[in-house]
């Protein structure tokens, strides 16, 4: 059950991605690199079972927080 | 020494070293040719030196390689090697065609002929039967130490060793391989020097330093094991696309700038993973080894791999700064630290570390060894400083205001005196070496006095 | 952090680690390269079909799903199961394969090719790897299949997670931010 939830918030997550790839601006853009980290966020802790506890999950994600924040940044100077 | 056939490292040791000192002589000979450009002109061209210069560094670091195998399989498989006889006869067809290398380059007898004249890529100049030989030779190895791997224990070690070895092997046929259009002719040729040095060679290195960690710290084999598989990986990883930094230079599409450059900007991670696998390990140890300059030997490999290799390859890697620094001294400093620090170091440890153990001695020359590891490695941090000053001025005379390229040699002549001078003490430190391998029956300095605890361990007295 | 708390072999996370650090610093590159073109970039993006894309994401996160179920179903020793996700699992990876050359061969037809633009050399490096992942992907689940061992079907998902997780990163950045 908990794999479904996963698969539907991804889908859910798509779904938002395809929405705000219709509007335009700076707002729109940090939207579709947060989606794109809430969904490898869902993959790493949900499918490859990163648990919260032992602090590889955010091993992976704080450094991938920090390389969208650039990604953005680098997308709107 | 547990098995008797573990001598053949002795004779393959010894090979190994003499031509060790004649590529460091022709190094020198260079260095002074670069400050006094007609010194030999006639006799031996600046472009004959080097190839004795590099090709001898090849062959013998090869045989070092061979040397290590022989000495490490027994051990790891828990048997003899499988035919002694092969191994010399293996090692007599490197002596010959070496011989044959150097007279023909020296001499060029039969300039042009197909299979007795030298052949003209870089690296690969040496004439048709000699690259024959070389692949025969290697064939005979393969089947000897596959044979010995086969029958015995099988390690991760052994594994790793052996899978760098058929990697070489094959690579060398690539040799062969010479298509009429310059662009793949260029590419094949990357695939035997550079697949070997950033792909399968670093697998032979960790390997090795594997063995003589285990050795000589005592670490537990599944640790070490642990770490030669991420090694291996991120080597491989990063190695064989990495090549892909030189496509664009000899003519292959734009692309291969963008791959060659992410990829091998990541070349530095097996480097600084195997600094830090030795470092934890001996941190980690609980055996204090007799043979102390082995251990020194080992520790300065990969911390001079990882700056020659790993650090002074990314300074130059990017393609946005390769367009400037291609070919210039940047290189040579690159080179130059990378091949000592990665693979000199290496087979120079692991002859610390055999030969006493052959020669049925206790490791008596330490300081000597020592010493020669500093003069050495000395030498080669400041040589590979002083081309890398060189390298970024000539860059910016010839590449950013396009100055002549001789004009420019000319303004680096004080770097070049700087770099003779630097050579001179590579060659001391690599003659001390040899000396202090072969000849001293005795420790040169007394250990100072020592008192023994009540847990009977000894420390050095006030 | 020890390695033992990584779930399966650490390898495969050397591996995943390896794989995440190349294609963000591809797309990291491209983000700077744009910086000396910016209207040049996004006239080459706007000529894509985002909606191939976002299919395919599709495709590839339900296709992960059935990955993670033959994972669970293996370690529960129901190898049936486990052989039908890991099945449905490569079909959607051949699905996106499909919609992958479909996608290719419009952009071919329209002249885009890969020195059409710095933008479209991006474009083709970091989807063509990635696909040539999603297809080397397949032939990993199709070799675990054959012997199910719990480890094995774990480090092939694994793999199979790793090409998701670096489509969802590629999908913003060479696709939507114009």
């Amino acid at each position: 059950m908990e794999l479904t939830r996963i698969w539907l918030t991804l889908l859910a997550l798509t779904a938002a991605t395809t929405a705000l790839a219709f509007v335009p601006g700076p707002a729109a853009a940090a939207a579709l690199l947060a989606v794109a980290f809430l969904k490898a966020r869902a993959i790493l802790g949900g499918f490859l079972h990163l648990g919260r506890g032992s602090g590889w999950r955010a091993a992976f994600t704080v450094p991938l927080a920090i390389w969208l924040a650039l990604v953005w940044g680098l997308h709107v100077i | 020494m547990r098995y008797h056939s573990q001598r053949i490292a002795y004779a393959y040791f010894l090979v190994a070293m003499a031509l060790f000192a004649v590529q460091v002589i022709f190094g020198l000979i260079m260095g002074w040719i670069y400050v006094s450009p007609n010194f030999l002109s006639e006799l031996l061209p600046f472009n004959i030196a080097r190839m004795l210069h590099t090709n001898s560094l090849v062959v013998w670091l090869l045989l070092g390689f061979f040397g290590a195998t022989y000495y490490i399989l027994p051990e790891e498989a828990e048997r003899e090697i499988h035919s002694p006889m092969l191994a010399y006869i293996q090692l007599g067809i490197f002596v010959l065609g070496t011989l044959g290398v150097v007279v023909t380059y020296l001499f060029d007898l039969f300039h042009g002929h197909w299979l007795l004249g030298k052949e003209g890529r870089e690296f690969l100049e040496q004439p048709k039967w000699v690259k024959v030989g070389i692949a025969v030779a290697a064939v005979i190895f393969m089947y000897n130490v596959s044979m010995t791997a086969l029958k015995g224990r099988r390690t991760a070690v052994t594994n790793v060793l052996l899978m760098g070895l058929w990697g070489l092997v094959l690579l060398w046929l690539f040799a062969f391989y010479n298509p009429a259009n310059l662009v793949l002719d260029k590419q094949y040729w990357w695939w035997v020097i550079h697949l070997w040095v950033e792909g399968v060679w670093e697998l032979i290195m960790a390997a090795i330093l594997a063995f003589l960690m285990l050795k000589l710290t005592g670490v537990d084999r599944e640790v070490v094991e642990k770490w030669l598989y991420v090694i291996v990986a991120t080597a491989l990883f990063s190695g064989i696309l990495g090549t892909g930094h030189h496509y664009y230079w000899i003519g292959l599409p734009a692309y291969w700038q963008w791959i060659g450059s992410i990829f091998s900007s990541f070349e530095i991670v097996p480097f600084f993973a195997m600094m830090s696998f030795a470092f934890v390990m001996v941190w980690k140890g609980r055996r204090d080894h007799p043979n102390k300059a082995a251990l020194v030997w080992s520790l300065g490999c990969t911390v001079l791999a990882f700056f020659g290799a790993g650090v002074w390859g990314f300074l130059h890697t990017l393609h946005g700064v390769n367009y400037y620094t291609h070919g210039t001294q940047i290189t040579a400093a690159h080179g130059h630290l990378a091949f000592y620090g990665a693979y000199v170091c290496l087979v120079l440890a692991l002859v610390t570390y055999c030969m006493p153990l052959m020669k049925n001695r206790d490791p008596y020359n330490q300081v000597l060894n020592m010493a020669s590891f500093w003069l050495m490695s000395s030498g080669m941090v400041f040589m590979t400083v002083t081309l890398t000053f060189a390298g970024t001025v000539q860059t910016h005379l010839q590449r950013v205001e396009g100055g002549f390229f001789m004009d420019v040699q000319d303004g680096l002549a004080l770097f070049y005196w700087m770099r003779f001078g630097s050579g001179v003490a590579v060659v001391l430190g690599a003659l001390l070496f040899i000396y202090a391998v072969l000849f001293p029956r005795r420790e040169v300095v007394t250990a100072g006095p020592v008192q023994a605890h009540k847990d009977g361990h000894l420390e050095a007295a006030e | 952090m020890r390695v033992q708390d990584l779930p399966g072999e650490p390898i495969m996370w050397v591996l995943i680690a390896s794989e995440l650090l190349v294609f963000a610093a591809g797309i990291t590159a491209m983000a700077g390269v744009r910086l000396t073109d910016p209207a040049g970039f996004a006239a080459a993006q706007a000529q894509l079909h985002g909606w191939m894309a976002a299919l395919n994401t599709a495709i590839l996160v339900s296709s992960g799903f059935c990955a993670a179920l033959a994972e669970r179903a293996c370690h529960r020793g129901d190898g049936r199961r486990a052989r039908i996700g890991l099945a449905l699992a490569a079909l959607g990876g051949a699905a996106f394969l499909a919609v992958k050359v479909v996608e290719y061969a419009g952009d071919l037809r329209a002249g885009l090719g890969m020195e059409s633009h710095p933008f479209f050399t991006f474009y083709y490096l970091l989807t063509g790897f990635h696909a040539a992942h999603v297809l080397f992907g397949i032939g990993v689940l199709a070799l675990v299949a054959i012997r199910l061992r719990p480890e094995e079907v774990q480090a092939g998902a694994a793999f199979w997670h790793m090409v998701d997780l670096v489509w969802v990163l590629i999908l913003p950045p060479v696709y939507l931010l114009g």
